[in-house]
């Protein structure tokens, strides 16, 4: 391989961390804020965000994309939420209490999603996000009519003035960094919440262990072709159910983490763009929707919100109004994850292309025409003769 | 010699899908436990400090005192005055210093496990006259107000003004 050919793959398999990075480090300089300030602000950003764009992993390894349909886990986490609220559970036995609520909803819609999913090969993106907009209107629905009217609450606070129905923004002021907050190290000037950094750090460690394991590897199987995993007598359809359930409960997890540093929760939106935000970091990472890892997730994670941090000052400097900042960092957003499909379904067409080539060539040798040969090597090759 | 295999191999089988039924339901009960615990130690409460005279005057307020409860900061008090501290589990301890006599005080109380607020009334502590530490409840504190009215001489401040905005009267009618 030539070293164009090199250079040409390097650009095209890191194109959205390379256009990202010249972004962000663009408008650092007319945003006008210190590199301490973006620093700290990165590491707060990293333990609130990390854990839920790590709930994204196994269902790349399992081959079933960005899993969209983890906004599920993000509304079971929520739940969990307004329930410790309810009953005046605070600090970190309140987050735990949140989990515990949780999970087995989690579990649940997990599940559903990944019989969903297995009844839509192919299209899993799509379909989880289509099922997250169907599981958001059960959740409006629930928390909007049910709590305070078929399931009491006790905290009147919370409840709107008509009696049922939670507000719509409650205030986590009893479990607001308590988990940041068990040990805050100081560092050269710099918080860092020791506690979520050791939470992550062990959900990374699982993860690299849970791709040793049986159904790890069986995942992997899975994720590389499925017909062939199904020949080897790997259970396709459990796996992959298994993956999705795995990562719903880590987004309930991840958004109750989420929702603990931010210290208040917008009852009937904060989970419609959770999904949106973790895809987007993933990839600004520089993970595609078949293949990351967990530098992904971190590289990702700072990349991102780096820019979200730079980016409304340094529009309003630029263009006199924060707005523009603002409505950048949702085009970003947009942007990347548009960007990085488009890519994907280019390399896959060219590696196809490039396959037909190679293969047709090989016939061609085979039949004894050194010519022809020679020609499919040097189109395989992107036209190089 | 067949039939007495399959026979223990039925019972085997049974004996391993109770084994996993008594794992699957002792997991349930350590998680349903975990979640009582939980309420148990993470449940809120407020606590208010009150150091107020008795209306039958049976005890009179502390003329000045510092009080705190658990590890919290502590706080000064004088007569008429109440505060609250917001603390979380059942058992804690109050510790009260007298400034005239500079003694000092220490009680362990419980707080019942769903009782939102509960009040500390320290003149009644340090007398030692029960209950000193009693439910408190908002609503119920309204209404008791409500109901004894407003002490003689003085005026209710729903009685201040007309129950017609002022210059309503004046104004002409809507077309």
């Amino acid at each position: 391989m030539s070293a164009k050919n090199t250079i040409s793959t390097f650009f095209s398999r890191y194109a959205v961390v390379i256009i990202f990075v010249i972004i962000t480090v663009a408008a650092i300089p007319p945003s006008g804020l210190s590199i301490t300030y973006i620093i700290q602000e990165i590491i707060t950003r990293l333990g609130r965000n990390s854990f839920l764009v790590l709930a994204l992993l196994l269902p790349i390894y399992a081959g079933m994309g960005l899993n969209f349909g983890m906004t599920l886990g993000a509304m079971a986490g929520q739940v969990g939420l307004i329930f410790a609220v309810n009953y005046g559970i605070a600090g970190w036995e309140g987050l735990v209490f949140a989990l515990l609520v949780g999970l087995p909803i989690s579990v649940l819609l997990g599940w559903m999603c990944g019989m969903v999913m297995n009844r839509a090969k192919g299209r899993e993106m799509v379909t989880g996000y289509i099922l997250a907009f169907f599981v958001n209107g059960i959740y409006q629905f629930f928390v909007m009519y049910m709590l305070g009217s078929i399931i009491p609450m006790g905290n009147k606070s919370i409840v709107l003035s008509r009696g049922y129905g939670i507000r719509n923004t409650l205030n986590l002021e009893s479990v607001r960094q308590s988990l940041d907050n068990i040990v805050m190290l100081r560092v050269a000037g710099f918080s860092i919440p020791l506690v979520t950094f050791v939470v992550i750090a062990a959900l990374c460690v699982f993860v690299v262990w849970f791709k040793k394991t049986k159904l790890g590897q069986d995942m992997r199987a899975v994720g590389q072709d499925m017909v062939v995993a199904e020949a080897a007598g790997i259970p396709v359809e459990k796996t992959r159910i298994v993956a999705i359930i795995i990562s719903t409960v880590l987004a309930c997890a991840g958004q109750i983490i989420f929702l603990q540093n931010m210290g208040n929760l917008a009852t009937y939106n904060a989970h419609d763009q959770t999904g949106f935000f973790a895809v987007a970091a993933i990839l600004v990472g520089g993970a595609s929707v078949t293949n990351a890892n967990i530098a992904n997730v971190f590289i990702g994670v700072m990349l991102l919100h780096s820019m979200f941090v730079v980016s409304p000052l340094a529009g309003q400097k630029l263009f006199g109004s924060a707005m523009i900042g603002e409505y950048f960092r949702q085009f970003i957003g947009y942007g990347v994850i548009a960007l990085s499909l488009v890519l994907y379904a280019w390399r896959t067409r060219k590696a196809a292309a490039n396959a037909r080539l190679s293969l047709r060539a090989g016939v061609n040798g085979n039949g004894g025409s050194g010519g022809a040969r020679s020609e499919g090597e040097a189109a395989a090759n992107g036209g190089r003769a | 010699m067949n039939g007495s295999n399959s026979a223990q191999g039925a019972q085997n089988s049974l004996k391993a899908d109770k084994r996993k039924l008594i794992i699957r339901g002792s997991l349930i009960a350590v998680y349903v436990l975990l979640m009582v615990v939980m309420i148990f130690i993470g449940r809120r409460h407020t606590i208010l400090i009150d150091n107020k005279d008795a209306q039958d005057g049976s005890y009179s307020a502390i003329n000045g005192m510092e009080v705190s409860i658990d590890k919290l900061e502590s706080s000064e008090y004088y007569p008429g005055d109440r505060d609250k501290a917001v603390v979380q589990g059942q058992k804690h301890t109050i510790k009260i210093s007298i400034f005239d006599n500079n003694q000092m005080i220490e009680k362990t109380f419980t707080v019942p496990l769903w009782s939102d607020m509960m009040i500390i009334s320290v003149p009644k502590l340090v007398a030692g006259i029960e209950p000193w530490i009693e439910p408190f409840t908002v609503a119920e504190q309204i209404e008791a107000a409500q109901e004894s009215g407003p002490p003689a001489g003085e005026m209710s401040f729903q009685s201040l003004g007309s129950t017609v905005p002022e210059g309503t009267d004046q104004a002409a009618p809507s077309p």
